[in-house]
């Protein structure tokens, strides 16, 4: 098997940017994406991208301390009321 | 982001119903609410109630269905909890109820007309502390354009983006949630992180750092 070719080299590395932004790639793969970045401006801004993208979703919808409704077990409590739990599917 | 089951509330209330304590662990609340026991199953259930709901929010993005869908996805835990083997997480497998009935809703929602589909409600949720005016108009555009982008994202590949980035979850749990590999999982990740990217653009991605 020979030496992967410079457009193998970025097809492989823009399939892997999320693996490699979440640090998910192991030390010989981060390699080769780390050297196929620093000459292709399209894996780079990738790469900035998606590291970007990870940091706005994290922080996106302020749902911090949303209580669940108090009607969240009205339907169990009804069923309860029927009998025990059935053995139908979740 | 929280890695997984937060610990159970002893403030009570549905959302945090005292939870499993010292005395009384997860394995026999599971074994009484086998049995029958409805109040052991809202201590076991209670301790997640806020999680799931606030998952279901951010698949659905609308309170009502969130609260309706909640209820359901107690009364099937309910139904199904004599097969809870404890082959996984209670957490885990509730929060696996809870994502199949998000995307049953949401597939229901993709096959009716044009008009009623996913709108910019989807995730226009409250904002983060006050920041200076320009920086929090340009985070309220991004936030906008990302709910945007997410509410447009088939069920499997939204909940991939909600459970890995925006829950917090580790790849493996997320996986096991979403009832798929690893492998899998990343995969749906990924395709759903280039989607919001293509969606939103480099430029405005850019412009919000990282």
């Amino acid at each position: 098997m020979g030496m992967p070719g410079r457009t193998d080299d970025h097809q492989w590395s823009q399939r892997h940017l999320s693996h490699y932004v979440e640090g998910e790639l192991r030390p010989r793969a981060r390699r080769r994406l780390d050297r196929h970045a620093r000459g292709c401006a399209n894996c780079g801004r990738g790469i900035r991208a998606m590291r970007a993208l990870v940091h706005a979703v994290q922080g996106l919808d302020g749902l911090t301390g949303i209580r669940a409704p108090a009607t969240i077990f009205d339907r169990v409590r009804l069923a309860g009321a029927g009998g025990a739990a059935s053995s139908q599917n979740a | 982001m929280p890695g997984g089951p937060r610990s159970p509330d002893p403030a009570g209330g549905p959302g945090a119903a005292g939870g499993p304590g010292a005395a009384e662990t997860e394995a026999s609340l599971v074994a009484r609410a086998q049995a029958g026991d409805v109040a052991a199953f809202e201590r076991l259930s209670g301790a997640y109630a806020d999680r799931v709901f606030m998952l279901l929010l951010r698949l659905l993005g609308d309170r009502a269905e969130a609260e309706d869908v909640a209820q359901e996805v107690l009364l099937r835990a309910w139904r199904g909890i004599t097969r809870f083997r404890g082959q996984s997480s209670y957490f885990t497998w509730l929060y696996r109820i809870a994502v199949n009935e998000a995307n049953r809703v949401l597939e229901k929602r993709s096959r009716q007309p044009a008009g009623v589909s996913l709108g910019a409600r989807e995730l226009d949720l409250p904002g983060a502390p006050a920041q200076d005016p320009s920086r929090q108009a340009e985070n309220s555009e991004l936030r906008r354009a990302l709910g945007q982008a997410l509410a447009g994202l088939p069920p499997p590949l939204r909940t991939a983006i909600v459970l890995r980035d925006v829950e917090g979850l580790s790849t493996q749990e997320a996986a096991e949630i979403a009832g798929v590999g690893q492998a899998a999982f990343k995969s749906r990740l990924h395709q759903a992180r280039l989607r919001v990217r293509a969606a939103i653009g480099d430029e405005v991605l850019a412009g919000a750092g990282g």
